[in-house]
């Protein structure tokens, strides 16, 4: 009798987890697209995330240092980029590989997010952009 | 000459592995006996072989031996020596290699530690063992041979990365491979049980050990890559819930569900065949774990390069998979339990509520972690779950867990009388309700999970310190002991139980730092010298920047230069500390820079500070401050639970 009560007790958390787990996606997903899809496709989807390299001579900062803005590029396109933040990663530079989160306003993405490829990556990585 | 000594070794090692099976494989058989001791001859030096290939490569790493690819890539000249001898683990190669040593010592430990012990289960233990050893021996020989010459020796090779070389670095990533490994152990008893038919509580026994020692270093290694996370990259935090910390995160959470639930199984014979699906789990998510790293098929900020090495990880995890679920099905008669659950109110069904909040939020986590590969396959395109996700998700999860940490103890076995409940909560209940209200009141935090995680750590901790207070005064009235001897005693008597709420009194103080980092707050900022700015309780200045080259200090900055800022920090108007950010550039490596965190810890906030870049014309500065209140309550957190784990495995086993 109380195994069956407990089978219930079971099946119901399953159950809320899962629902709990799978609900309201668009709020926290960020799709990792390629610059050409962000230009000409729509998305429901507020937040995205590029990858792809620093093109050489396109870093600019503001006067206060505090905002930076370079053209991110994946093979022919291109896209202008806005981060502000007081330290951008030590890697940051000229052909710098990157991935960037933020919103897109206007053909601008405006970063919150700039990373760089980090210290633990052991080997040389592929072009693959 | 030396390098090619290294990689003969692991050859014939390899060799000396199938012939330990095949020899075992007769020995179960035939049950000649001369065949047995065979085996497990060849074990040993096998064991010893690739011990001794890890000391020639650690050798050669101190020597500087550029002619091998793997040092010429990891190491130089310049690098200091310690950091030389942690380059064994610093690559691929070396790391695989390293894991195998680890491997051989946790076999050939078990196989001394149970020589004439489980004469039945032991063969097949030996011979799971060298299965997951053969499969590290043949990647090590034929794919990452970590003694591979160099095609163009460069004898002034860049050395190791900068950000890992930090004392941490040192220690993260053995402990997070004892962990990792560890759990091989306790799989392979379980595996052992199932073919011999028998899995009563002693395997379970006989693991205890070998569980809670990889549980506790994988604890450990956690915090510690976190703490050099904080400390290294300049962020202000220690867990983004990238795909690599992650993939250390879910055989720890599977393998607490186990440590939690092999307790039911030793005190009511349940739950057997969720044991060994749990241990299976754990195991499998180790490999699992090791193979996100290393394929790169998440990109992820700490992805390791994409390599061919992932077809064979993959392929190795489906071969555990499918002998998991083949063994299970072979015994899935001597599965069924035969006690029965007999209340929800029961310290059983708390143990089994835990185990599926664990299960689920490392479920939880697998799916985030995995939603990139998920939608890239059903949509097309990659989408990422970000930070959010993982804290949403899991806080519901959280707060019931911190709950039952709390309630277990109080709970009896088989069945627990309402009336005894309203008993043992009362207290706790009424004395955690008016500390959180008069903290949340008095700074006005109306946050819902801070404050209902801030009720819940009190009042777990109310309650196991009550345990403590209620077992201390009873021994003291009946044994005549003083408070502290009676302490004590304690610990000897029930080191699992006492040890344990030390663990859970850990874990509780790592929540109050967690709970913190809902508080933490950021600001950006240029600034010029002499320019005074205000933040918070905090009077900043900054006084001046100079740059120092391996010229002008050549002690502490032989292998930098480093552009340095002198800062004042007043706080509510006294003074309380001096910081100097600095901006490095490592000559070795292209002056590749690094900003040097400057941190003043204290016990309710520490005071973070990351420079920028400094213009050494104009001095003028940018700067990131964080103030991250409780953060240090999550390292004091993890000592703890280090001395409890240590109180917990108990020198002297009990076995039958």
């Amino acid at each position: 009798m109380i195994n069956k009560k407990f089978l219930l007790v079971i099946l119901s958390f399953v159950t809320v987890s899962i629902g709990w787990i799978t609900l309201d996606y668009k709020a926290v997903e960020v799709p990792y697209v390629s610059i050409q899809d962000l230009q000409t496709k729509q998305y429901e989807q507020e937040r995205f995330r590029l990858g792809g390299y620093v093109e050489p001579g396109s870093i600019n900062y503001s006067d206060d240092k505090l905002t930076v803005s370079f053209n991110l590029t994946q093979k022919k396109s291109n896209l202008p980029v806005q981060h502000f933040s007081a330290a951008i990663p030590d890697l940051f530079g000229d052909s710098a590989e990157v991935i960037i989160e933020g919103k897109y306003m206007n053909g601008v993405l405006i970063a919150d997010n700039l990373m760089t490829k980090c210290a633990s990556r052991y080997e040389e990585e592929s072009n693959t952009y | 000459m030396i390098s090619s000594l290294g990689s003969s070794f692991l050859i014939i090692a390899l060799f000396l592995n199938i012939y330990t099976i095949f020899s075992m494989g007769i020995f179960l058989k035939y049950k000649k006996y001369q065949f047995k001791i065979s085996s497990i001859n060849s074990l040993y030096c096998s064991t010893l072989l690739i011990i001794l290939s890890s000391f020639i490569l650690i050798r050669e790493l101190i020597q500087s031996n550029f002619n091998i690819a793997y040092i010429s890539k990891y190491s130089s000249t310049n690098t200091p020596l310690i950091y030389k001898i942690t380059g064994f683990w610093a690559g691929m190669e070396g790391s695989l290699l390293f894991w195998l040593f680890v491997l051989s010592i946790y076999s050939i430990s078990v196989i001394l530690m149970y020589k004439n012990k489980f004469t039945k289960m032991m063969p097949w233990v030996i011979i799971i063992l060298m299965f997951i050893q053969l499969f590290f021996l043949i990647i090590c020989c034929f794919f990452e041979d970590p003694f591979k010459p160099a095609i163009n020796i460069n004898n002034n090779a860049s050395g190791l990365n900068p950000l890992l070389q930090h004392p941490l670095m040192v220690i993260h990533p053995p402990l997070l491979y004892l962990g990792y490994i560890g759990f091989a152990v306790p799989f392979a008893f379980a595996i052992g049980a199932l073919i011999t038919q028998k899995i009563d509580s002693d395997w379970i026994k006989a693991t205890r050990r070998w569980t809670l020692f990889p549980w506790g270093c994988l604890s450990v290694a956690i915090v510690l890559g976190g703490r050099w996370a904080y400390l290294e990259l300049g962020w202000g935090g220690y867990w983004a819930w990238d795909p690599v910390e992650n993939a250390s995160f879910f055989p720890w959470l599977t393998g607490t569900a186990y440590l939690h639930s092999v307790l039911i199984q030793e005190k009511r014979n349940m739950l057997k065949g969720w044991n060994i699906i749990l241990i299976m789990s754990t195991f499998t998510l180790t490999i699992f774990g090791t193979y996100l790293t290393r394929s790169g098929i998440i990109s992820s900020i700490h992805a390791f390069a994409a390599t061919d090495l992932g077809i064979w990880f993959f392929g190795f995890i489906i071969i555990i998979v499918l002998f998991n679920f083949f063994m299970l099905w072979k015994r899935k008669n001597l599965l069924v339990s035969q006690n029965k659950l007999d209340s929800i109110f029961s310290r059983e069904s708390g143990f089994l509520f835990n185990n599926m909040l664990f299960v689920a939020i490392c479920l939880a986590v697998l799916w985030g972690t995995m939603y990139p590969l998920i939608s890239e396959a059903f949509t097309g395109i990659q989408i990422t779950l970000g930070p959010s996700y993982f804290n949403r998700v899991i806080q519901p999860f959280g707060i019931i867990l911190v709950f039952l940490t709390g309630v277990g103890p109080l709970l009896s076995w088989r069945k627990t009388s309402i009336k005894s409940m309203k008993r043992n909560f009362y207290r706790p209940s009424i004395f955690s309700l008016i500390c959180t209200s008069v903290w949340s009141i008095s700074y006005k935090v109306y946050d819902i999970y801070p404050v209902i995680y801030t009720f819940l750590v009190l009042f777990v901790i109310y309650i196991i310190c009550s345990e403590f207070y209620k077992a201390v005064i009873t021994r003291v009235k009946i044994h005549k002991e003083t408070p502290i001897k009676a302490f004590v005693m304690l610990f000897k008597i029930n080191r699992t139980r006492y040890g344990g709420y030390i663990v859970h009194l850990g874990v509780m103080i790592m929540f109050v730092g967690f709970i913190g980092k809902a508080f933490d707050k950021e600001a950006n900022i240029s600034i010029m010298p002499n320019e005074t700015i205000e933040l918070e309780d905090y009077k900043i200045e900054y006084q001046k920047f100079w740059l120092e080259t391996p010229e002008t200090n050549p002690e502490n900055r032989s292998n930098h230069f480093s552009k340095i800022i002198s800062m004042k920090i007043d706080k509510d108007n006294s003074f309380f500390t001096n910081l100097f950010p600095e901006k490095r550039f490592y000559i070795d490596q292209n002056n590749q820079p690094h900003s040097e965190v400057a941190l003043k810890s204290t016990m309710l906030e520490d005071f973070y500070v990351v420079l920028g870049d400094v213009d050494m014309k104009t001095g003028l500065a940018t700067l990131i401050i964080k103030i991250n209140p409780m953060v240090s309550w999550v390292w004091i957190g993890t000592i703890l639970l280090c001395i409890g784990v240590i109180i917990c495995l108990d020198p002297k086993i009990r076995l039958k």
